[in-house]
């Protein structure tokens, strides 16, 4: 407990620091400015806004990735709110109550619980991530490569097991993001592996326009194929607070809420979309009173906000203390600390506890910082929301291309990025999720090392990895779980989630 | 023989695309053995995973309950494949067009990646693409100001309404933004306006 409130104490002494409340403000603000366009989710704008980060030292440029995510997943909410169009599937969900209560001239209360309930439900996981993080990063410091590797294939199924559409071709873009990462020279040998004579990818793909490319670009590419159809509550906003009898009304659903989604966003593969999900299923359930869900119910909005925000947050223990990304705006994460010089895992806490506890104590500001921005600031949000997208589209461009461009300041970054474009176009198109490639993009030269390590250890025999419990235990689940997604029965469960989810 | 889900059907020809471009080009590396894995192992397994995972879903596709149809998106074949044999050239010059002026070079270069990004989608697509690559190159050469209102313009024609007023103040105020927010506030190394010198 002292350990704990020490640790704290020097979290909040770091995010407390000027330059770091500015970078946690700002972060916040450009993130909500990007969240908030239709169309373009979190994955979207942290991609975008990465190369932003770069300059500021790794403590700041952390700070503000994750108020920028904070951000986006908040602007997303009111774009689902005011819009019907979500960013992304999370808020698809909070859209379901949330632009009925818009309807019928409730926007103000839904923006406000939405903000209220995502604060509420932030503070509690980000206790829960200053508890559980040190032990677990403790039982990580002890993991050998066996281990490692069987944790990754953990990760790497669960994050298959949770994703949109076909199973065998989430495995196939896991598959594909783990060669896309071997790309450049290997460390063991020296030798330039699928660079084709460029000497711009003997350091690998640029992690920048992978994302950017396959995330950014892509959704600017098929909002203009779309054109604009919009429908925005402008007008009718009314006062943003909820009355005390609806917030009331409200408590239990955030703390359930909180709870699920601290749950689900530790679990391999989890984060947001699943605890939204699961916190609007179980408060259907569970809310029988005042009007049915779907026609504007509040715990609607207040429910899946506690719990994709819970979720978002606790995502970050296994990245934090494993240096396991799981989910794909976790493996952005994890690229960011690389650029910055960070090898991520268990060591980050002991070695750097200045950006692991300040980054944890940022969280709580940040989350502070949405409600005490938002609320005031909605009115502008709603004005940029009836920006027409001719316009916003090519200002958003130039800063992408812009942001590419900077890193290295090589025009073959810019080429990267527009195949990566191109890519995430046809992922689309072909129903292929691209968030697993992240994934896989980010463990692939990881995996490789820890394979060839745990090999030469045990003398290259294979059985090792069943051998060492904790690695059996974690290779079982993996094999178990995708067993069970192959069943034909939990099969046809999994696909009526998915497009229950969708419509 | 039918295709039914055209979504699968491409999806797998990707993958078998990607694996055997992998698969292939590892058999240049040494393969190692499972105790001493060398840079080919790694890759050949997964690379051989790809193309079997491809081969399920295109044979997938031509069972599948989903029903999607065939053509998914605009796609140009002679493009395609033009694309493909100029890259071609350009991947293997070193070894038969030594001799050649690099202007040719570039503009040949240049063509590819055109015919390469409008082989696919819409308008929309191949201006998205194309504008960033050139702004890539531009970049140095015309400083940001000018590159940026090139790039204005050039990402508004691709979507479904262009006015020029509207466009030509939204360039100017970006262009102007720009400058003072990257070069002169963020401090990146790059040219305002052209370098003239010879």
């Amino acid at each position: 407990m002292e350990q704990l409130l020490s640790n704290l104490g020097l979290g909040f002494s770091v995010a407390l620091s000027l330059t770091n409340l500015w970078y946690c403000f700002i972060g916040v603000l450009l993130g909500t400015l990007i969240g908030v366009l239709p169309g373009i989710g979190p994955l979207a704008t942290i991609a975008m806004l990465l190369p932003v980060t770069f300059t500021l030292s790794p403590t700041s440029a952390l700070i503000m990735l994750a108020g920028i995510y904070y951000g986006a997943q908040y602007g997303g909410s009111t774009t689902a709110i005011l819009v019907n169009l979500p960013g992304e599937t999370s808020s698809a969900i909070t859209m379901l109550d949330g632009y009925q209560m818009a309807r019928q001239g409730r926007a103000g209360p839904a923006l406000g619980i939405a903000a209220i309930g995502s604060f509420l439900a932030g503070s509690a996981a980000t206790l829960l991530i200053a508890v559980a993080a040190p032990p677990l990063a403790e039982v990580a410091l002890k993991f050998g490569p066996a281990e490692y590797f069987s944790l990754m294939v953990l990760g790497l199924v669960g994050a298959v097991v949770l994703a949109h559409g076909s199973l065998v071709k989430a495995i196939a873009m896991v598959v594909l993001g783990l060669l896309l990462g071997l790309i450049g020279t290997d460390v063991n040998s020296g030798v330039a592996r699928f660079t084709f004579g460029v000497p711009e990818l003997s350091d690998g793909l640029g992690f920048v326009a992978i994302a950017m490319g396959t995330f950014g670009y892509a959704e600017i590419i098929l909002n203009l194929e779309q054109g604009d159809k919009r429908e925005v509550f402008t007008s009718k906003v009314g006062k943003l607070l909820p009355s005390m009898d609806e917030f009331i009304y409200c408590v239990p659903s955030i703390i359930r809420s909180t709870l699920l989604g601290s749950f689900l966003g530790i679990l391999p593969g989890g984060g947001a979309l699943l605890g939204s999900f699961s916190s609007y299923a179980v408060e259907k359930k569970l809310t029988k009173d005042r009007q049915p869900f779907g026609k504007g119910n509040i715990r609607g909005v207040a429910g899946p906000e506690a719990g994709n925000n819970a979720a978002a947050q606790t995502s970050f223990i296994p990245m934090l203390t494993l240096g396991i990304p799981s989910n794909a705006i976790m493996a952005m994460m994890i690229g960011a600390m690389m650029i910055q010089g960070i090898a991520p895992g268990p060591q980050v806490m002991t070695q750097k506890p200045d950006l692991f506890w300040g980054m944890i104590a940022s969280m709580w500001v940040g989350n502070l910082m949405l409600v005490v921005l938002n609320l005031p600031l909605i009115g502008m949000w709603i004005k940029l929301l009836t920006v027409p997208y001719r316009l916003l589209y090519p200002a958003i461009l130039l800063f992408c291309t812009i942001g590419v461009y900077s890193v290295q300041n090589n025009p073959f970054d810019s080429i990267l990025t527009a195949m990566f474009g191109l890519f995430g176009y046809l992922c689309v198109k072909t129903e292929s999720e691209p968030a697993p490639m992240l994934l896989g993009y980010i463990l692939g030269p990881l995996m490789e090392e820890n394979l060839r390590r745990a090999m030469l250890l045990s003398r290259g025999d294979p059985t090792v990895f069943f051998q060492r419990p904790i690695s059996a235990v974690m290779l079982g689940l993996a094999i178990l779980l995708l067993i069970f997604m192959a069943l034909p029965m939990l099969r046809k469960k999994r696909e009526e989630v998915f497009t229950e989810e969708e419509t | 023989m039918q295709i039914k889900n055209g979504k699968d059907f491409w999806a797998g020809w990707m993958y078998i695309g990607f694996g055997a471009m992998f698969l292939i080009v590892a058999q240049n590396y040494s393969m190692g053995s499972a105790l001493r894995m060398g840079p080919a192992y790694f890759p050949t397994w997964l690379g051989s995973l790809l193309v079997l995972l491809g081969i399920a879903v295109v044979v997938r596709s031509f069972t599948s309950h989903l029903e999607h149809p065939w053509r998914l998106f605009e796609f140009r074949p002679l493009f395609f494949f033009a694309s493909v044999v100029l890259g071609g050239l350009a991947y293997w010059k070193q070894a038969w067009l030594v001799g050649i002026h690099p202007w040719v070079a570039l503009a040949a270069n240049g063509v590819g990646i055109v015919l390469f990004f409008s082989s696919f989608g819409k308008r929309s697509l191949s201006w998205i693409l194309l504008v960033t690559v050139l702004f890539g190159y531009l970049l140095k050469p015309l400083g940001i100001v000018l590159t940026t209102i090139a790039l204005i313009f050039g990402a508004s024609l691709a979507g479904h309404e262009f006015k020029f007023k509207e466009i030509l103040f939204l360039s100017i105020g970006l262009a102007i933004f720009s400058a003072a927010a990257f070069v002169y506030g963020l401090g990146l190394p790059f040219p305002v306006w052209p370098e003239l010198r010879g």
